[in-house]
C-alpha cells in the first residue's frame, strides 16, 4: 500500500515537474516571440558596398546617461528629454548605396522575418517607385507600445529604425526640424518654429 | 473473506483465516532489516585536491595563502577603486578647458569627413566626399554651421555639468557627449522616416482618407 502510494505520489510530482517545465518553456517562447528588439546583424556584410553607413546601438544605460545632458531648461532639449524617457534602447542601421542592386531583398527577409511575428503590426506600408517603401510596425502590450520597428528601404538606401520602449509617435514625428535636426522636405501645417 | 470486520483495519476483532493465511504467504516477502554490507574488494577512488599535485603536504597551507592572497587583491582593488573616486575632482576640473576630441571636427566651411568611433556599440560613417550629396536631392544634409552650433552648445553644456557635477568622470562625461550625439542621430534618422511615411500618406489621397485604410493595418 505505501508503496502504491509513493509511486502514485512520484507520477504526480513528476507530471507536476514536467507542466511546470512546460509552463516555464512556454513562457520563454512568449517573451521571445514579444521581445521588441529587432536583430539587424545579418545587414552587416552590406557595409562594404555601401557609401554611407549609420550604425546606432543606444541602450538603456546610455539612453539614461545621455539623459543626464539634456537640459529640463532648454526646450528643444526638454523635448528630447522627454521622447527618450522611459526608453530601453534606440538601434538604427542605414546603408546608403552609389549605385543600385547593390542589395537583394534575401537581404531584407531576415528583417522581414521577424516582422512577420504576430506581436508586430504594421501600421503604415508605404511603397513609391521613385522613393521607395517604408513600412511602420508596433508592438504593443495592452494599450502600450512596446516597441516601434521602421523598415525603409529604396534601390539605393535600407534603413532599419528599432526603438524599444513606450515611444511616443507624434513626438517623434515632430522632432524633425527641431534641435538641430533638419527638416527634410516635409510639408506639415504647423508653422516652423525659428531658432 | 470477511472484510467487514477490524482485523483487516487494525488487526483488532476477529482474525479472518484467510487473512492470516495470506499474510503469513506474504510475510515472507516481507522486509527484512539487515546492516549495510560493504564488499572488502570494493576500491574507492579519492578525487584528488586542487593542490595535492603539485605538494599534497602543502595543500592547506597553499590554500590559506590563496585565500588571503584573493582577499588582499579584492582589497586593493576597492582601495583603488575609492582613491580613483577620492581623486576624481582634480582630476576633471581642467579637463573643461581640453579641446573636445569627441565632439565632431566641424569645420563650418565643410561637410564633416568621419565621425570617430567613440563607442564599441555605436559606429557612424560619414560620407567621404560631398560630391555624393549633390546628385540625391532626397536625402538628407547635415547642416555644418547648424552642427556647429550644436557641438559647441553640447560642449559648453558639458562644462557647466562638470563644474555643477563635479563627480562626473570624465570618460562618462565624453561617453555621455557621443551617446548624445548618436542619439541625435538616430532620433533625425527615426523622425525623418517617419515624416515621410506620413506625408507620402497623406499625398496617397487626402480628400479620401477611408479609400486608404487598406495602408493602415
Amino acid at each position: 500500500m505505501k508503496s502504491l502510494s509513493h509511486t502514485l505520489l512520484k507520477l504526480a510530482l513528476l507530471k507536476l515537474a514536467s507542466v511546470a517545465v512546460l509552463v516555464v518553456l512556454g513562457a520563454a517562447a512568449t517573451a521571445m516571440a514579444q521581445n521588441p528588439r529587432i536583430q539587424t546583424s545579418q545587414l552587416d556584410a552590406l557595409a562594404a558596398k555601401a557609401s554611407q553607413t549609420v550604425d546606432v546601438n543606444i541602450d538603456e544605460r546610455l539612453i539614461q546617461l545621455t539623459a543626464r545632458f539634456l537640459s529640463s531648461k532648454d526646450r528643444d532639449e526638454a523635448k528630447v528629454k522627454d521622447l527618450v524617457n522611459g526608453l530601453k534602447g534606440i538601434y538604427v542601421k542605414s546603408f546608403e548605396f552609389e549605385a543600385e542592386g547593390q542589395y537583394t531583398e534575401a537581404d531584407l527577409e531576415g528583417i522581414r522575418s521577424q516582422l512577420r511575428n504576430t506581436a508586430w503590426n504594421k501600421i503604415v506600408n508605404v511603397k513609391s517607385k521613385k522613393e521607395g517603401t517604408v513600412e511602420v510596425y508596433l508592438m504593443q502590450v495592452g494599450n502600450q507600445i512596446s516597441g516601434l520597428a521602421v523598415l525603409a528601404t529604396d534601390p539605393k538606401e535600407i534603413t532599419v529604425v528599432n526603438i524599444i520602449g513606450p515611444v511616443d509617435l507624434d513626438k517623434l514625428t515632430q522632432l524633425e526640424g527641431e534641435f538641430g535636426i533638419p527638416e527634410l522636405e516635409i510639408e506639415r501645417s504647423k508653422p516652423k518654429r525659428k531658432n | 473473506m470477511n472484510i467487514d470486520g477490524d482485523y483487516l483495519w487494525d488487526r483488532t476483532g476477529e482474525p479472518d483465516p484467510e487473512i492470516q493465511q495470506l499474510e503469513e504467504t506474504l510475510g515472507t516477502l516481507r522486509s527484512q532489516p539487515r546492516p549495510l554490507e560493504i564488499p572488502a574488494d570494493l576500491q574507492t577512488e579519492s578525487r584528488p585536491g586542487f593542490f595535492s599535485g603539485i605538494a599534497p603536504r602543502l595543500a592547506p597551507r597553499l590554500a590559506i595563502a590563496a585565500t588571503i592572497v584573493i582577499v588582499l587583491l579584492g582589497l586593493g582593488l576597492w582601495l583603488g577603486l575609492q582613491r580613483l573616486q577620492r581623486g576624481q575632482p582634480p582630476a576633471v576640473a581642467p579637463v573643461a578647458n581640453v579641446p573636445n576630441t569627441h565632439a565632431p571636427a566641424i569645420n563650418p566651411g565643410s561637410t564633416p569627413q568621419r565621425t570617430p568611433n567613440e563607442n564599441q556599440h555605436q559606429v557612424v560613417t560619414l560620407p567621404d566626399s560631398d560630391q555624393k550629396h549633390s546628385d540625391e536631392p532626397r536625402r538628407h544634409r547635415v547642416n555644418p554651421p547648424l552642427l556647429a552650433a550644436n557641438a559647441n552648445r553640447s560642449l559648453n553644456q558639458a562644462r557647466k555639468e562638470v563644474v555643477k557635477n563635479p563627480q562626473l568622470a570624465i570618460n562618462e562625461l565624453q561617453e555621455g557627449r557621443a551617446a548624445k550625439d548618436q542619439l541625435m542621430l538616430a532620433l533625425r534618422v527615426a523622425s525623418a522616416k517617419l515624416n515621410f511615411a506620413q506625408r507620402k500618406m497623406q499625398n496617397t489621397n487626402p480628400r479620401d482618407p477611408v479609400h486608404n485604410q487598406h495602408k493602415i493595418g
